[in-house]
């Protein structure tokens, strides 16, 4: 368990912070168009998570660097674009972090009109899906390895990452809710959340537990039909299934299950009431968040297990 | 590209010894862990039905393996640093000044070739014994099988000498890499595709 923990580290972390940048930017779009909020109303409450998810990829690329057996020649992974997707990777991880921050600064500072930044976080988001299409074809790609040489690698990089991408913006939005009430609490005053930013937030979460719903149905069809295609292949194949067996794997299983199916039922549910306490949604959010993925980091961690090669 | 190497094996005469992946280590010094030739013991067998009688109809064979100096070298084309590199006369070698280390070589070779040393940080492999060969000396492996089961060379004369299989169990198929490496095989060796057998010291290899 855990034999490859600085990659599963960073690839979950990569996922995620791809994930939540692209929900954050159909959080903006649908806040506008369908909410009739304004610029500026919706980034008071994005902002937050969109600087979290810089941490989160700074922490993701961090990582990785612990895997490397040589890390002063680091700046070499960049010379094989033409042939390897790792060096791919890397430049997407690259770009991504460096249009994200970008993006993060311009946000700060109020740099350049809001056009302008829009603009600038398509083209972050778009990076952003070639940085987790290159991690899936670093292992999709792979001949040797049956359990990743599968169209099951890029489909379930995509899952995870929307998944954790999702949620994670749950929790992030029902956190800044929840340290601006303490502040106002901590300074003596009533605390309250202005009613159209609720709105917003609640409706962004019913969105976010539906497409979790969603997303682990996809992953509960997922699974079986990977293992079913490995139980087809030659010897390496079937014995990198073994891996997706067992406590662990039961365990994975439940707490995706209950993060995004049952929380996410109970996420629709309270987002659907309109109280004035945003607390019990924001303790489900978090719940749902720290399940999933915990639950996820298993999976990646079993998927690195599962390297089983053909041949000697 | 010149002239490009590779190695010949004589499944026919191997008695399983591993003095070949002995005289590699030796020969390179190789730390615990790493051994660029490695021995497998290939075996299976299945029930002969005789009336009520059943018979046990097992067999066994060996399958020494070290690089391949593949002409598709997976391991070159996604190493991401360039470091793991086709030289002029074929011998796939790495580059320390370059590899960083990652082991994704190790994930894309099917013949376990690239190999990771914790002691300098970086990949290593068998280089063919460049500098032995410089000196007209036989690569250490080659040296060192008393059965004289292994041999090198270009691998034109090889496949000219000893014809052209390379798809034994349990070896991958040679579509996936193109391995510059001629077998005669031992009379229980199973093509690749209709293997039936597993290879008995996994841990060794």
């Amino acid at each position: 368990m855990f034999t490859d923990l600085s990659m599963t580290i960073f690839s979950i972390f990569a996922q995620m912070s791809v994930g939540a940048f692209i929900v954050l930017g159909v959080v903006q779009v649908l806040a506008r168009t369908r909410g009739g909020r304004s610029a500026e109303e919706i980034d008071r409450l994005t902002d937050p998570a969109t600087y979290a998810v810089g941490v989160t990829l700074v922490l993701g690329l961090a990582a990785s660097i612990f895997h490397l057996g040589t890390p002063m020649n680091a700046i070499n992974v960049l010379r094989h674009v033409d042939s390897s997707w790792l060096s791919r990777e890397i430049a997407f991880g690259l770009g991504f972090a460096g249009l994200g921050f970008a993006f993060a600064a311009m946000q700060y500072f109020k740099w350049g009109s809001a056009q302008l930044r829009q603009v600038l976080a398509g083209l972050t988001a778009l990076v952003g899906v070639g940085l987790v299409a290159s991690m899936a074809m670093i292992y999709a790609s792979l001949d040797a390895v049956p359990a990743w040489n599968t169209w099951v690698t890029p489909v379930q990089f995509a899952v995870t990452t929307l998944l954790l991408g999702s949620l994670a913006v749950g929790a992030a939005f029902m956190g800044t809710v929840m340290w601006r009430r303490r502040q106002m609490e901590q300074a003596g005053e009533e605390p309250a959340t202005d009613e159209r930013d609720l709105a917003t937030i609640t409706a962004s979460l019913k969105g976010i537990a539906l497409a979790s719903i969603v997303l682990l149905g996809a992953a509960f069809v997922i699974i079986p039909l990977h293992l079913n295609e490995l139980s087809q292949g030659g010897a390496a194949a079937v014995a990198s299934a073994e891996v997706f067996s067992g406590a662990m794997f039961a365990l994975r299983l439940a707490l995706v299950f209950l993060g995004a199916g049952l929380l996410g039922f109970f996420v629709y549910r309270f987002a659907s009431r309109t109280e004035v306490n945003p607390q019990p949604l924001a303790v489900v959010a978090t719940v749902a968040f720290g399940l999933v993925f915990v639950g996820e980091f298993i999976g990646r961690s079993m998927f690195y297990e599962s390297m089983t090669r053909i041949g000697m | 590209m010149a002239v490009k190497l590779g190695f010949y094996f004589d499944q026919t005469l191997c008695t399983g010894c591993k003095a070949c992946q002995i005289a590699c280590k030796d020969k390179h010094d190789l730390p615990l862990g790493v051994n660029w030739r490695r021995v497998a013991e290939y075996g299976g067998g299945t029930w002969q039905i005789t009336g009520d009688t059943f018979a046990p109809n097992i067999f066994a064979n060996y399958m020494t393996m070290a690089c391949n100096h593949c002409d598709d070298a997976v391991c070159a084309d996604v190493c991401p640093t360039t470091a793991m590199h086709q030289r002029e006369d074929g011998v796939v070698a790495v580059d320390d000044d370059l590899c960083v280390g990652c082991r994704y070589c190790e994930w894309a070779c099917p013949y376990s070739a690239p190999q990771y040393n914790a002691e300098t940080g970086r990949m290593s492999k068998c280089d063919l014994c460049t500098d032995f060969r410089g000196e007209g000396l036989d690569p250490a492996c080659v040296a060192a099988c008393p059965s004289r089961a292994l041999d090198w060379g270009p691998i034109d004369e090889l496949r000219e000498k000893y014809g052209d299989v390379a798809a034994i169990a349990p070896l991958p198929d040679p579509s996936v890499t193109q391995p510059n490496l001629v077998i005669t095989p031992h009379r229980s060796a199973e093509p690749v595709g209709a293997a039936t057998g597993a290879i008995n010291n996994p841990r060794e290899v």
